[in-house]
């Protein structure tokens, strides 16, 4: 009898400790069903326009309740990752482009095939958002919902006071910044990135003075060697420690998103390439008149190389309901609510009707944007994001380039080790 | 009987431990063998010692800079953090006019998180924008403004500084308690043995609270190599990998290069280490404590 109650209560205290743990979450008291959604790209801002869109929805579907999981940003990839690995269920879950490719390699997101197929607003995605979609084998695992492409946003009352025109190509931009540096103490042209995902923006600068550029893996050219060992490629990377010596503050070795920030409301560096995001960051804080959006000067190559970033929602394949998961992003990210979304967030949408019809996406501000999109002298290239080299690039490539522009190391030498790395 | 129901209450307590605490600690140590990439774990397996190959012979990602790092990130903010948090403590421990809320100020770095406090800091070190370097034109001993954060060697030293900042308070708080608990009776008799106030303090203040001395230090050390905040806000781990020590590359590579593989063998490695400095540490300490 004692050893029956000890073993009773041990037990009991197991259970206590393992409660809710059970992945069981597919209907919930109510009886209605109820679908977890996990947010990766979470900010306090966003994660309120998420939960208000959340709530339309269910007004709309008072038989679904839907769970909003949205951990710290810098943790939840990780998270996420290690929830879909230990098969927790979850039903729509946010993917980012350089998450894709593990997902799918883990088989953890289930094929749309099927839905896309009879999903009205197909005609309007678009195509870059198919694209993408199927940029995992040639399969649309994720729905794309919002786009991330770099333009040059320019301090115009600076330029104007110093009787600087605003620069259409990259050796322009580089001259003005040089001249900037000039003008006055502590006045200096481009906002570099030093550290932190640096290569997404070092790289789309040069890309355009390079040429020839592989669109499918934008490290090597058409002709299958890597792109910098050249002599395009060469003077690539000779002109951008030249603009950094000459054009930049001497500290943006050390910058990231919020110094550059920093340097573009202050007007410190006029100059400073961006996604579309960046528009909301300036809001309140930068007279919307004393700067503009330009579309990516092009390079000597008269063509402009802009990788996009992404994010969209998926369905888990550990899902319970994927009709009901369908449905829902496809409400959410139908035209009506990813204009909506994207208005309140930053980046740019994915149908044409809201670049058509939207006053707001086709502001001035956001113009540029646009206009990069559909332009001849742009070509959308990718990242090799496939290549399980990729994840440690990021490190890499920012201590090298470091480097290089502290003189530490020679331009060829970094060019070489880049090209060591990649396998070329 | 009592005993049995007592080890019968201990039975939840040990399963969250249990749980908490070794299950991950095993499965870590197990992950520092086994290739395992969130990239693709389609091919998991166990790799033996390749993973600590990997990482101590990466040709991009230097790995004895890391180690020497984290030795000088570790030796000078730890005996900075020592002397300032003996001294403070010794200040506070007399009596004075608003020493409760004066205490409370200076305590307060003690409960911010590491890495608003690596925030906070880099904008003080700016190159650019930074307090400091206003300060230091303003006076006119600059005529530019230093890059503490964009300079290998400066950018070391900020960070340090930063660190020592955040630890005086720890250090402060344990060893003022430390010090309301040495009898004033010791020091009465030491003033009869014709102490003075520095024999005072290497005669009975130290000796009296050397366990907490030892055991502060410890658990010091501990935090400070295990502690990426600052550095990561601060500087990331650069310039060109000079402030990147063995803790903000373990959280490299997890968070970034999705390769738990190498960034549990990163973790082992600091385990290993704090494990051997412990056991030379205590065993040291004991063998001193036991001269006196």
């Amino acid at each position: 009898m004692k050893k029956a109650t000890a073993l009773l209560v041990a037990l009991l205290a197991a259970a206590l400790l393992f409660a809710g743990g059970s992945g069981e979450s597919a209907a919930s008291d109510s009886g209605k069903i109820q679908l977890t959604f996990f947010e990766t790209m979470t900010s306090p801002g966003r994660t309120q326009v998420l939960q208000d869109l959340i709530a339309e929805y269910e007004s709309l579907n008072p038989n679904i309740e839907i769970e909003l999981i949205s951990p710290p940003y810098e943790q939840a990839d990780n998270r996420l990752s290690m929830m879909l690995n230990s098969n927790q269920e979850l039903d729509v879950i946010e993917v980012r482009d350089y998450t894709q490719k593990q997902f799918v390699n883990n088989g953890k997101l289930l094929d749309l095939t099927p839905y896309l197929e009879n999903w009205e607003e197909s005609d309007d995605f678009l195509p870059v958002a198919h694209e993408i979609a199927r940029n995992v084998d040639d399969t649309p695992y994720i729905l794309t919902s919002c786009l991330y492409v770099k333009a040059l946003l320019v301090r115009t009352d600076i330029l104007e006071q110093y009787g600087i025109e605003i620069p259409t190509t990259m050796d322009e931009m580089y001259e003005a910044s040089k001249e900037l540096s000039q003008k006055a103490p502590n006045q200096f042209g481009y906002a570099l990135r030093g550290k932190s995902n640096t290569f997404k923006i070092s790289d789309v600068l040069m890309f355009g003075n390079v040429g020839n550029i592989d669109t499918e893996n934008c490290y090597q050219t058409t002709d299958g060697k890597y792109w910098l060992d050249n002599e395009n490629g060469k003077k690539a990377m000779e002109q951008y420690v030249d603009l950094f010596k000459n054009g930049c503050p001497p500290d943006s070795i050390n910058w990231g998103f919020n110094e550059q920030i920093n340097g573009f409301i202050s007007g410190t560096t006029p100059f400073l390439v961006q996604d579309p995001d960046v528009i909301g960051s300036l809001e309140g804080q930068l007279d919307p008149d004393c700067y503009t959006v330009v579309p990516l000067p092009v390079g000597t190559s008269g063509y402009r190389y802009l990788d996009y970033g992404y994010n969209g929602f998926a369905i888990s394949t550990t899902s319970k309901h994927p009709d009901e998961a369908w449905d829902f992003i496809a409400w959410l990210n139908g035209a009506e609510k990813n204009a909506e979304f994207c208005k309140a967030y930053g980046p740019l949408p994915v149908f044409q009707s809201i670049y058509d019809n939207d006053d707001y996406f086709s502001s001035d501000k956001y113009q540029a944007w646009a206009d990069e999109l559909v332009a001849e002298d742009t070509i959308f290239v990718k990242f090799p994001i496939d290549s399980e080299k990729y994840p440690a690039w990021a490190q890499i490539q920012e201590q090298g380039m470091q480097a290089m522009l502290m003189g530490n190391v020679s331009v060829e030498d970094t060019i070489n080790t880049f090209k060591e790395y990649w396998g070329y | 009987m009592r005993n049995k129901w007592y080890l019968l209450m201990m039975v939840p307590a040990f399963l969250f431990i249990l749980a908490f605490l070794y299950i991950p600690l095993v499965r870590g140590v197990v992950m520092a063998f086994q290739n395992y990439n969130m990239f693709d774990l389609t091919n998991l397996h166990f790799i033996g010692l390749d993973n600590f190959k990997a990482i101590i012979t990466d040709p991009y990602t230097d790995f004895w800079q890391i180690m020497w790092n984290t030795l000088i990130w570790l030796v000078f903010s730890l005996i900075f953090q020592f002397l300032l948090g003996f001294t403070l403590a010794l200040l506070l421990k007399k009596p004075f006019m608003g020493r409760g809320i004066y205490s409370g100020l200076v305590f307060y770095a003690w409960a911010l998180s590491g890495f608003a406090i690596g925030l906070i800091w880099s904008w003080l070190f700016n190159g650019q924008f930074g307090l400091f370097n206003d300060f230091l034109v303003r006076l006119g001993l600059i005529d530019t403004p230093i890059g503490f954060l964009s300079t290998p060697g400066l950018a070391m030293v900020s960070v340090i500084i930063t660190n020592i900042w955040y630890g005086v308070p720890f250090f402060g708080i344990m060893l003022l308690a430390a010090l309301q608990s040495v009898p004033n009776e010791l020091y009465e008799a030491s003033v009869l043995d014709g102490c003075g106030a520095v024999k005072q303090l290497f005669y009975v203040t130290i000796p009296y609270i050397k366990p907490t001395i030892i055991s502060t230090i410890l658990l010091r050390t501990m935090w400070i190599v295990n502690y990426p905040d600052i550095i990561y806000a601060m500087t990331n781990g650069g310039p060109v990998n000079s402030t990147n020590i063995l803790a903000t590359q373990m959280i490299n590579e997890v968070f970034k290069q999705y390769d738990y593989g190498q960034g549990s063998a990163f973790g082992v490695i600091i385990m290993l280490i704090l494990f051997i400095y412990s056991v030379i540490y205590l065993k040291l300490t004991r063998s001193s404590e036991a001269d006196i």
